[in-house]
């Protein structure tokens, strides 16, 4: 026969396991748990060398390369030579670009990848995107490297200015993490959407005046300041201003300020409320 | 009983969406005309209520597929319940860091993987980390890559790295099967040493003998539905019974 215990009146040390965090439970929890985000990247990081010959030296190698072939197709071989230092301005915009679209491609497969995880540990899910903020972030390190040693070549000497390229990143940090929020609940729902992303970061690269200043082409203020509605626009062009003083609309600093608070808000809120789901 | 209630459940049910994958899904969308895929809704666990003690560990049995697996994750809170409640004095931890853990890394590097994913700090994990590889018994191979361990060694090392915190709710999951009789009988120790700090554990298996041999209780589980619970060999005698083949 079956006897089952009694459980109508509920001990009042017991608590609702059902019970969801509040939002700053959550937060607090990331944060306790922040070392999983800076340990766990930097070992898959070793996996993902441990076969390869040069190993560690393609973040190295990766983006020299990257920037060396738009120099010579855009540079001596189009000639395409727009201001003093298309070198210097290719850089950046190329290799800071790459850095924003990693984490987001990263981040859109980061649910589905940690299935098992998710099933059988309990932990706030915004890690999983937070770590493939920090895991692009720590390979994107050599890239920074080079991007300073592209300044000092093209002879771009260091100025004040040069200070608040630290904010410009942080900046680009936070814009990224809203944006690896989002399409990491996204990427759980859809798998189709790593298919797209790249496809939608082409389209952003033209955007974002990577090549060309789009101050050369787009001469009304009112369009201009259109521009200023893609994020990534903002971070290359605030970031080649701190670096090359190339110039500055107000319109740019306002949208990265904006995005780069609007985004983990609304990123992290979107992911969250999917929580339950992932893994199921 | 033993100690005061850790954990109550009461009436809970899960059930799952699971798609089916016919032939060809694009196909059959066209000459059906309904393009959403199709799907059964499984009804997993069936109103199961149960009470677990501080000290006591409740062996959980049934057949495959009984909803053993389903129950235990809807009792780390990782599964939304349809229906019911589930109330504990803490949140209770499944032996499942395995899944955390990198093949390819050291045993050393896994153990840091799997403290953290258990929500441990670094530094804590460090200084335990001499115990912990010394109850693996891994002491000649932490520095060798994961991939290259037996499946017993394995065990161990995701038993020892669950078990270094004390958790007041353990659920394992057949976890125990694998390993030779001395790790048997030094998880079965290990175990001991959770009821006597006044933790409970939840064993969940279908092979009668290890329930027996480490549970104080028993539940018998069968389509999702509590069919005894009681004294292990009571239970056990009613389970086999019941299944054995005529």
């Amino acid at each position: 026969m079956t006897s089952i215990t009694p459980v109508d009146n509920v001990p009042n040390n017991l608590f609702p396991l059902a019970d969801s965090r509040s939002l700053r439970n959550y937060i607090s929890e990331l944060w306790e748990r922040r070392e999983f985000a800076f340990v766990v990247p930097i070992f898959d990081a070793r996996i993902q060398n441990m076969d390869s010959v040069l190993g560690q030296i393609w973040h190295l190698l990766n983006p020299l390369l990257m920037v060396g072939i738009y120099y010579v197709i855009f540079g001596p071989l189009l000639d395409i030579q727009r201001g003093e230092n298309y070198l210097g301005f290719l850089v950046v915009g190329v290799l800071l670009f790459q850095l924003t679209q990693r984490i987001v491609q990263e981040a859109a497969l980061v649910v589905r990848r940690n299935e098992a995880l998710i099933r059988s540990v309990q932990f706030p899910r915004g890690l999983l995107p937070i770590s493939a903020v920090t895991g692009q972030t720590f390979a994107f390190l050599p890239a920074i490297a080079v991007l300073f040693s592209f300044m000092l070549i093209t002879q771009e000497w260091p100025t004040a200015k040069w200070l608040l390229f630290p904010l410009v990143f942080i900046a680009q940090l936070l814009i990224s993490g809203g944006l690896a929020f989002a399409v990491a609940r996204i990427g759980f729902a859809f798998a189709d959407l790593s298919q797209i992303l790249p496809h939608a970061f082409r389209m952003l690269f033209y955007l974002s005046g990577i090549l060309f200043s789009i101050d050369d082409f787009v001469h009304n203020p009112t369009v201009r300041s259109l521009f200023a509605l893609n994020p990534l626009y903002d971070i290359i062009t605030a970031a080649r201003w701190t670096l090359m003083g190339t110039p500055l609309h107000s319109s740019v600093v306002v949208g990265l300020i904006a995005w780069a608070i609007v985004l983990p808000v609304v990123g992290l809120l979107f992911f969250r409320s999917g929580e339950a789901r992932y893994g199921s | 009983m033993t100690g005061p209630v850790s954990l109550i459940a009461n009436d809970v049910h899960v059930t799952f969406r699971v798609y089916e994958d016919g032939p060809s899904a694009l196909k059959q969308a066209f000459s059906n005309r309904k393009w959403k895929r199709t799907h059964r809704t499984i009804h997993a666990v069936r109103g199961v209520s149960f009470s677990l003690h501080e000290g006591e560990t409740l062996g959980i049995i049934g057949s495959n597929g009984s909803g053993k697996s389903t129950l235990l994750s809807a009792l780390t809170g990782l599964t939304p319940l349809d229906r019911g409640t589930i109330h504990a004095a803490d949140r209770p931890r499944l032996l499942g860091v395995g899944a955390a853990l990198r093949p390819a890394l050291s045993g050393y590097r896994n153990i840091i993987i799997g403290g953290l994913a258990m929500g441990m700090r670094k530094q804590e994990i460090e200084s335990r980390m001499a115990d912990i590889v010394a109850f693996a018994e891994l002491e000649e191979f932490i520095d060798l890559p994961m991939r290259t361990y037996s499946s017993g060694m394995r065990a161990r090392l995701t038993f020892a790295i669950a078990t270094t915190e004390i958790p007041r709710i353990l659920l394992i999951d057949e976890a125990l099967a694998v390993g030779d009789a001395r790790f048997k009988e030094r998880s079965a120790q290990r175990l001991e040493t959770i009821r006597n700090a006044a933790g409970s554990v939840i064993l969940v298996s279908h092979d009668v003998n290890e329930i027996q041999r480490s549970c104080d209780r028993a539940l018998w589980l069968e389509k999702g539905t509590v069919r005894a619970e009681g004294p292990v060999e009571e239970t056990i005698e009613q389970y086999l019974s019941a299944t054995s083949l005529p």
